[in-house]
């Protein structure tokens, strides 16, 4: 076969495939991204899974090792305020046991 | 889910793939975040997130799980590698040596969402900027419109006002930014002014509010929503920017549109805007009434872990001065200049000089200023001198805008952590 004929084959048979693979925007006036799906587990230890599961409801888990380590009573006024100003679906006991697990593995370093 | 998009690159800090995930927290998490998902995204985009995530869940790669407290670099979609703070919503923060430019690129300025929902995908044919409320008429403006009012542009720093939450002493909770939830940006857009005289606001108007399309995940988390009063909305340098140093806003930054009140904190410079009301009473709202409040005292101080009696919005940015050259730590030779340049800025006055010491704060000189780029701009400064010996030594600066405010040496502590500006110090050694 003519090398000429082959060459212009293959550069339409590699545009149609790279036609094909591009994401065909409907429309050009959306703008779209995909955010990172990024995870954080935290420490192991009693309450864990009910903090890991409740607090993402809102929010990633970073918030959490995120914080310089505070007292179990400011823990306490953290989760409170989520209850109470955001509305966060904890009851009491769960609450109690998530402001404990937090003083105890991401508290005050005294 | 793309590759380059779940890539993470972590600086100083452990990181370990795999573990053993709680299952329930994780249907949990994959399932909320479909459901963030879905509000934005097409029914196309929905199934390959939802693929992603399942083939993640199957392979067992769920990314990175980071303990510390570390920093992390991660690369947001259309941004550099930035600090993560939180990833949802995302608060990225900027590394201090981007400062270094005079305008931050659109890449590296830093990233700050309240609530979870947050727009990823807009389509200019749908949106529009309502304008109403207490007004003769409604206004229902697309792009192309907004693009028709007057195009004005300028220099102007966004600050977060927790920037430098982190170094309060007692901690505040919250994010805990360090110096780099700022930037220097050229906005353009449309005067707020313009647009509130096409809509003709009534007498007695007293608020303007503004919401973004961001929302929380529950019914009961408050949309963040805040207000001007109708004075400072109809001030001449508020806009709508629908550019940030040239281009179309980025998605993290709020785009397509967002209110830039240049010389006032960050929480009024609301992201992807959608609405704007004129209210004939004061605007009541949990992010105005609750939250970014500060102490009504001169200095929005009160003594270190107490609460203070009364407080008011937090508004102008105070003024504030940064070190960066040489870094902190730095080891110079001895008999070679040390060449330090910074940044000085102010809510909205000038800067009128800034003044460097070497010698931990005991003597002053007065550092060369760089190119004035208006009142809204952070400016550059620089300051060359050649040790005589060598030894450990304590630089500062300290900035003074054109109405006298300035920084102290020790930090104003207010219950939320915010307007940090104490003088900052950096050791270096020459040998």
């Amino acid at each position: 076969m003519n090398m000429k004929i082959l060459l212009i084959f293959t550069v339409l048979f590699s545009s149609v495939l790279f036609a094909l693979s591009q994401d065909r925007t409907p429309n050009a006036t959306v703008r779209s991204i995909h955010l990172p799906d990024i995870r954080t587990d935290l420490k192991p230890g009693e309450g864990r899974e009910k903090a890991e599961s409740l607090c993402v409801i809102c929010h990633s888990l970073d918030y959490i090792p995120m914080q310089p380590g505070f007292s179990k009573a400011q823990w306490a006024a953290i989760v409170n305020k989520m209850i109470k100003v955001f509305g966060a679906p904890i009851n009491e006991a769960d609450a109690n046991l998530i402001i404990n697990y937090l003083a105890e593995k991401y508290g005050s370093k005294e | 889910m793309r590759e380059n998009e779940r890539r993470i690159f972590v600086n100083t800090c452990k990181h370990r793939h795999g573990g053993s995930p709680d299952p329930g927290s994780k249907e949990v998490y994959s399932f909320l975040r479909g459901v963030i998902m879905t509000k934005n995204l097409t029914r196309r985009d929905f199934i390959r997130a939802v693929g992603g995530i399942t083939a993640m869940a199957v392979s067992g790669d769920l990314g990175p799980d980071v303990f510390a407290a570390q920093k992390r670099m991660f690369q947001f979609p259309e941004k550099d590698e930035l600090i993560l703070l939180t990833s949802r919503p995302p608060n990225l923060e900027t590394p201090l040596h981007h400062f270094k430019k005079r305008v931050t690129p659109n890449k590296s300025l830093f990233v700050r969402w309240h609530i979870a929902n947050i727009p990823t995908s807009i389509d200019l044919k749908e949106w529009r900027l309502k304008v109403g409320g207490h007004t003769e008429k409604e206004l229902l403006l697309s792009m192309d419109e907004l693009k028709k009012f007057e195009r004005v542009t300028y220099t102007a720093v966004i600050q977060c006002a927790g920037n430098g939450r982190s170094f309060f002493e007692p901690k505040i909770p919250g994010a805990q930014w360090e110096h780099g939830s700022m930037g220097n940006v050229t906005w353009t857009g449309a005067r707020l002014r313009d647009i509130l005289n096409r809509a003709g606001m009534k007498s007695g108007a007293i608020d303007v509010s503004f919401n973004g399309l961001d929302t929380g995940t529950l019914p009961t988390v408050h949309d963040f929503i805040r207000s001007l009063p109708a004075d400072k909305a109809m001030e001449e340098d508020v806009m709508v920017a629908y550019e940030m140093n040239g281009e179309p806003l980025l998605l993290l930054n709020g785009y397509p549109a967002r209110l830039v009140v240049p010389g006032w904190y960050a929480p009024y410079w609301i992201k992807a805007l959608n609405e704007i009301s004129v209210w004939p009473k004061r605007f009541e709202g949990f992010w105005m009434d609750i939250a970014y409040r500060i102490p009504d005292n001169p200095c929005a101080c009160v003594p270190p872990g107490s609460t203070p009696q009364k407080t008011i919005p937090i508004r102008r940015m105070n003024t504030r001065s940064l070190i960066l050259e040489p870094e902190d730590g730095a080891r110079l030779s001895l008999k070679k200049p040390v060449r330090m340049m910074g940044i000085a800025f102010s809510g909205g006055f000038k800067i009128k000089d800034v003044i460097v010491s070497v010698d931990g704060g005991k003597n002053w000189r007065e550092a060369k200023l760089g190119r004035d780029e208006g009142r809204y701009s952070w400016i550059q400064w620089f300051h060359t001198w050649v040790p005589s010996k060598p030894g450990r030594y304590g630089l500062m600066a300290r900035a003074m805008n054109g109405i006298g405010e300035s920084q102290p040496f020790e930090s104003l502590w207010n219950p939320a952590g915010y307007m940090w500006n104490k003088i900052e110090k950096i050791g270096i050694t020459v040998e």
